[in-house]
């Protein structure tokens, strides 16, 4: 086989990733020991790899760190050192004799474990690994349930959260839209074209008006038709009832709307006039009427 | 972390052998997200990654004689590690039967849930470069590196002919390779 098709077989990338058989890898051992290229072709690959990998680390938690680190400061001592093996060797005598166990039994058993120093340490993995994937299988099925319930607990709390996070926005919307109405009127009511109108009880012919303190002010801008309404003083509309403005233009009530008296709408925007001669506050049935019924409570004119 | 010298991988490899805390530290500060990486992609599952990266770790600990910088570089060597510790606990029976369990009492919300964390690793490394594979080379490298079946099993699970497992999924490497360039 022509070497750059061997190389270009794939069987590089099969190598690297361990997806190769047997065989396979074999071959491959044989062959980059033989061609320079193929080993070129493979570090390639192995350092394209890496670099993706390491661009994609996600590191883990440092609790991780700290369990490898002390299982492996243990381990090593061990595995690397005689010496610290003959400290390891004491220790567990020390514990045996320690124990209630007879001590001519344990220094049999140091006697017996003494000679491979190694066997020690991995007799003691394969205990430690056994136990340790005993509790794994046992726990898993715990951990798992733990894991669905706290996945259930955190997404409920997502929901409320989210519901919190719309109702703050809601409310934000809402503030700033009545900020926006207020930035609005005080802009109109600045204005210098704006008259001012103030509308009495004791103004109302033949001393009609129910309270003759009622008072009210019509901020009137007559190029552009604008008006608002504040209300100083009115008496708290009796159930079934609104207030209603009227214009009076050329001797006839027009209806400038109804209002109720809200402490939060200072000022409210009432319909445009392009004319009038007076302005008058009635009390009409619930959503007005088409010509004033009701008792007039307020006059001014202009 | 704190440490700022920074080891060739000769220097390193040689270090490890004798048992050098500060180059095995070294090598997990530099390689723990990496490999990290992987087992989240096989297993999906934070507490059974947390496991596995501890045990591969102690095993690279352990076997680093066993590592022979002639058959290729010392994060292969790693990466084929922890790919094999995953691959082992997720055809473990422990692990078929604990998602057994999951299914019994609430397969679809797992389901939605098992897959947020498993997007999260998704956009990244070899998973990534997948996505620009066809769909049919994907399922294949998809079986055989991320679930560790072999090309048998893959010929058996898909239902088509071994040799053609075994083209494919070469022509998909192939690709990888471009890709990861």
């Amino acid at each position: 086989m022509n070497i750059n098709d061997y190389i270009s077989s794939g069987i590089v990338e099969s190598y690297v990733l361990g997806l190769a058989d047997e065989a396979e890898r074999t071959e491959f051992e044989s062959m980059s020991a033989k061609h320079d290229e193929v080993r070129a072709a493979r570090d390639l690959f192995e350092l394209s790899l890496e670099k993706q990998a390491l661009v994609g680390a996600v590191m883990p938690p440092a609790n991780v760190k700290a369990a490898i680190f002390a299982t492996v400061t243990q381990t090593g001592a061990s595995v690397a050192d005689d010496n610290i093996a003959d400290q390891g060797l004491e220790k567990s005598t020390a514990a045996s004799a320690g124990s209630t166990g007879s001590s001519s039994k344990s220094f049999s058993q140091s006697a017996d474990v003494a000679t491979p120093a190694r066997v020690i340490s991995t007799s003691g993995w394969a205990k430690y690994l056994a136990a340790a994937s005993v509790l794994l299988l046992v726990g898993s099925t715990i951990l798992n349930f733990y894991l669905f319930n706290q996945y259930k607990a955190y997404s409920e709390r997502y929901v409320n959260l989210l519901a919190s996070q719309t109702q703050l926005a809601n409310n934000n919307r809402a503030l700033q839209t009545s900020v926006d109405t207020y930035r609005n009127t005080i802009a109109a009511l600045s204005d210098p074209k704006m008259s001012i109108i103030k509308m009495v009880g004791t103004k109302v012919p033949n001393n009609g008006s129910p309270d003759p303190a009622s008072m009210a002010t019509i901020y009137w801008n007559k190029q552009s038709a604008e008006v608002y309404l504040m209300v100083n003083n009115l008496p708290k509309a009796t159930s079934g009832k609104q207030y209603q403005l009227w214009a009076i233009v050329k001797g006839k009530p027009v209806s400038a709307g109804v209002f109720d008296i809200n402490p939060a709408d200072s000022v409210l925007k009432m319909n445009n006039m392009p004319a009038a001669e007076a302005f008058a506050v009635t009390l009409e049935t619930t959503g007005g009427s088409e010509s004033p019924k009701g008792a007039m409570y307020v006059l001014g004119a202009i | 972390m704190g440490s700022t010298i920074t080891y060739s991988e000769h220097q390193l490899v040689s270090l490890l052998k004798q048992r050098d805390n500060k180059a095995f530290e070294y090598l997990y500060d530099n390689y723990s997200g990496a490999l990290y990486n992987i087992v989240m992609q096989i297993l999906g599952d934070v507490d059974l990654a947390n496991d596995v990266l501890q045990e591969v770790f102690v095993n690279i600990w352990r076997k680093i004689e066993s590592y022979d910088s002639v058959k290729g570089r010392l994060f292969t060597w790693m990466l084929n590690i922890t790919r094999n510790a995953a691959i082992d606990v997720l055809r473990s029976k422990s692990y078929q039967n604990s998602q057994k369990n999951l299914s019994i009492s609430d397969q679809a919300e797992f389901d939605s849930g098992g897959k947020t964390s498993q997007l999260n690793v998704d956009n990244i490394g070899v998973r990534k470069v997948l996505e620009k594979l066809k769909s049919e080379q994907r399922v294949l490298i998809e079986l055989a590196y991320f679930k560790g079946y072999t090309h048998e099993e893959i010929a058996e699970i898909e239902s088509i002919p071994l040799g053609t497992v075994k083209t494919r999924i070469r022509s998909a490497l192939i690709q990888l390779r471009e890709h990861l360039k």
